[in-house]
């Protein structure tokens, strides 16, 4: 299988070379049956790929340890869920799956498109293919997954090894989440590669007017919803499996994954400023193709081990790949846009400041400040070893002092910016909408001050959580209340037709209200608390409300492991609430052990207990317990943030009263006339 | 026998200051666990990490011996090499840290006010064709496909 694995990867690589190179010059001489061939070498990529994915997943689950990546990464007592995921634990089978991942986004884009866009499409499958190119050039060469074990000869031939055994998966991979965050986290990534595509193509064929965002918005969104589930999956597996009482530690990874989710979320609200008004045609091309090389950029931090991360597991010396491309890509993006910047001109007309093309521009300037203070805080040792000669670090005190009120400030806009009108907003629309959310911030900002919450920024979080609730309710309510009065229907009914007529302008406000979960959630963590004391069988220790009362320390074995596990009986009031288990584990292939935390999550607050060992000193066991509160509304404001994006990328549902079909073209025409009218 | 005065600053340092186990833990986190881990010195939680509870003992006797902040940050620095500091310093080049974001923030917002006092100028005869063009293109996709 390893040799149908390695023919199947040589084979898409020079089927992908032939896709980009015969779509070029198909495009250049606009030859039809060179186009098509072109697009044919394109969609057959999927497939090769896939064979070779196979191949591999093959020799994972028939134990084939003659190949060194299932040697390294997996082993015969690992189950075969995680058998299946340690494609994508290490560097080869990552970078395979990547592969995988954008030659299916390939394969989709050009089968929903076909037969349609004739003037677009070749670009798209030709920039896809080149971009496959260099990732097939890495499958091949840089970071092959089909190589042998093998050691040299005194004949001088080289002798296949097969060891009995493999090393194992790194055992903070052997979590449920391994088998789902990375793999979201790559959709997102490849994702973006689409809308590039696409406005890349535009610039290159000088595609008339909106069109590729329209095309696109689908394909963004997908990509934005995948890195953003893919994000809050690594947070959780990192707060469930670390074990050092957290979420997010702004290691350079991390960071990564943040920078195009940031300019992706920029994109998403500029885009409407060039659909609705004809402005920031420049801007956003140039959004899209940041989204894209900060993917290629953060996969590069990932591997190249350029700065210190705990996501170790995956570096090599692949980065000057990865430079190449990134200088490559953005040459090509940079000659584009000088050759055909003319065709970019835009519409850039503004009535009033109050609008909400001034809140869209606020909105992207506070979200690029975002992915700048990130990139700086994360490239600042490299700068300043390059600069000093000596390599500093920058943790979490420096970006939580940066990004914090940035944040803040985003969240405000974000209940700004819906509220107010396209083009011009009156001062008495502007108290009508915003009166009750103000005044509703204000309450919560005393009610949680009398109730404690007394640190400065969670406050304030918690005000403007109040305030962008209550203007997404207002809009709720009064679209709703609309409906109601013309229909006669329930008051629920109507706010189902309402979010199903515009999902994607209701969709946002779902949205919106995740984020603002997320950032209740966020400011719970002032006022974490943690206590450490040794545990033995019979003794307690107490933190916030709870009692936690030692009652057996047990060995347990596992399929791959053999585990010490702690029993704690968790009182409140007195009262017996519930157990909890928390484990080391001895991981007996890698030798490693890891924590097992237990966690007791409710609204309010997280009670997050990690057996922490032996104490060296009296060989007692140690406890480690931390009370998180409001943790519980990250993860739900991230369900929220999905089922929002789901709704908006669902078709909205005509109103029972639809203009009839021209009518938009008929508008299109008054809108032109209109335009000749001095104002 | 001390006096009164002295007894009422000594009260007044103590419940001003913070605890010295307030203070180990805020200056622990601002250093990082040597052990090649990454994380935070306080947050560390590698099982027998004996590097971890090595400068955690240090951190918590150079506080019981109330060094100054400065001074136990930099015997760390001379110890461990500049890495250990999470946080940048606020002088020489490491002030660039702090000082970027804020320009850029800065520079980004006088551009944005800039092209917003700009376009409510109107359009130029220019952008009144790119107007031409946009609607054309717009009927051009309504009437396609």
């Amino acid at each position: 299988m390893n040799l149908i694995g390695s023919y199947a990867l040589l084979l898409a690589l020079v089927t992908a070379a032939y896709a980009f190179a015969g779509g070029i010059a198909g495009i250049r001489s606009r030859n039809p049956l060179l186009l098509s061939s072109a697009r044919r070498a394109a969609l057959a990529l999927f497939p090769l790929v896939s064979l070779a994915v196979a191949a591999l997943l093959y020799a994972f689950l028939r134990d084939d340890f003659s190949l060194a990546y299932v040697a390294e990464h997996s082993s015969r007592d690992l189950p075969v869920m995680y058998k299946l995921a340690a494609l994508w634990s290490g560097q080869e089978g990552s970078l395979l799956f990547w592969t995988w991942l954008l030659t299916a986004y390939l394969f989709a884009v050009l089968w929903v498109n076909r037969g349609r866009h004739p003037e677009l499409m070749p670009y798209v499958g030709t920039i896809v293919a080149g971009v496959s190119v260099f990732f097939l050039l890495l499958n091949n060469f840089a970071a092959q997954p089909f190589n042998l074990l093998a050691q040299p000869m005194a004949s001088g031939g080289l002798q296949i090894l097969r060891p009995a055994d493999g090393r194992g998966l790194n055992p903070l991979l052997q979590y449920p989440e391994m088998v789902g965050h990375p793999p979201l986290l790559y959709l997102g990534y490849t994702g973006f590669t689409i809308p590039f595509a696409f406005a890349l193509g535009a610039l290159l064929a000088r595609y008339p007017g909106e069109k590729w965002i329209h095309l696109t918005r689908r394909w963004v969104m997908l990509a934005w919803a995948f890195l953003t589930a893919g994000i809050l999956g690594g947070a959780h597996w990192a707060y469930a499996v670390l074990g050092w009482g957290g979420y997010w530690a702004w290691d350079p990874v991390e960071n990564a994954s943040l920078m195009p989710w940031l300019t992706g979320t920029a994109f998403l609200h500029s885009v409407m400023m060039q659909e609705k008004r004809g402005m920031l045609r420049v801007w956003n091309v140039w959004l899209i193709f940041a989204s894209f090389l900060l993917s290629v950029f953060g996969t590069f931090l990932t591997r190249s081990g350029v700065v210190s991360s705990v996501h170790a597991f995956a570096q090599s010396s692949i980065g000057p790949w990865f430079v190449a491309f990134i200088v490559l890509v953005l040459g090509v993006c940079t000659w584009a846009f000088v050759k055909n910047r003319d065709y970019l001109r835009s519409d850039h007309r503004l009535d009033s400041l109050l609008s909400r093309e001034s809140s869209f521009l606020f909105n992207n300037l506070i979200l690029l400040a975002a992915a700048f203070a990130v990139l700086w805080g994360t490239l600042f040792p490299v700068i300043s070893e390059a600069v000093q000669g000596t390599k500093i670090s920058v943790g979490p005190p420096f970006f939580n002092r940066v990004n914090v009120p940035i944040g803040l400030f985003l969240l405000f806009l974000t209940g700004v910016g819906p509220l107010l009108a396209w083009r011009r907003t009156s001062w008495s629309s502007l108290k009508k909408n915003f009166g009750w959310p103000v005044l509703g911030a204000l309450v919560t900002g005393v009610g949680a001050w009398v109730a404690g919450f007394r640190a400065f920024y969670s406050l304030i979080c918690l005000m403007l959580a109040a305030f962008v609730t209550l203007t997404i309710a207002g809009e709720f309510y009064r679209g709703a209340r609309v409906i109601r009065g013309r229909t006669q229907t329930s008051f629920l009914s109507a706010l189902g037709t309402l979010a199903l007529r515009n999902t994607r302008r209701y969709g946002g406000y779902i949205v919106h209200f995740g984020i603002v979960l997320i950032f209740i959630g966020l400011s719970g963590a002032a006022f974490n608390q943690d206590r450490q004391a040794d545990l033995p069988p019979g003794s307690k220790m107490q933190i916030g409300p709870y009692t936690l009362v030692a009652q057996t320390l047990t060995s347990e074995p596992g399929p791959n492991y053999t585990a010490e596990q702690a029993t704690i009986e968790v009182f409140r009031n007195g009262r017996s609430m519930l157990m909890l288990y928390p484990a080391r584990r001895f991981y007996t292939a890698s030798q490693v052990t890891e924590t097992m935390v237990a966690i007791y999550s409710t609204l309010r607050h997280d009670l997050y207990v990690v057996y922490a060992g032996r104490n060296p000193e009296n060989d007692q066991p140690v406890i480690h317990a931390y009370l998180n509160p409001l943790v519980k509304w990250i993860w739900l404001g991230g369900v929220v943030v999905l089922l929002g994006t789901i709704l908006a990328m669902l078709p909205g549902a005509a109103p029972a009263s639809a203009k009839p079909a021209g009518t938009a073209t008929a508008e299109a025409a008054a809108a032109l006339t209109e335009a000749g009218t001095p104002r | 026998m001390m006096p009164a005065w002295a007894l009422a600053i000594l009260w007044l340092t103590v419940a001003v200051s913070p605890s010295a186990t307030d203070r180990a833990r805020r200056l622990g986190e601002r250093l990082k666990c040597m052990c090649g881990c990454n994380q935070i010195l306080t947050e560390c939680n590698h099982v027998g990490c004996t590097v971890s509870a090595r400068m955690l003992q240090e951190l918590n006797e150079r506080v019981a011996r109330n060094e100054s902040d400065d001074l136990t940050l930099q015997s760390f620095v001379q110890e461990y090499g500049p890495e250990v500091t999470i946080v940048p310093k606020t002088q020489g080049f490491d002030l660039t840290a702090w000082v970027m974001p804020g320009v850029a923030l800065a520079a980004g917002t006088a551009l944005v006010v800039w092209l917003l006092t700009r376009w409510r100028r109107g359009p130029t005869v220019a952008e009144a064709g790119a107007v031409q063009e946009r609607h054309l293109a717009q009927a051009r996709r309504e009437t396609e496909d």
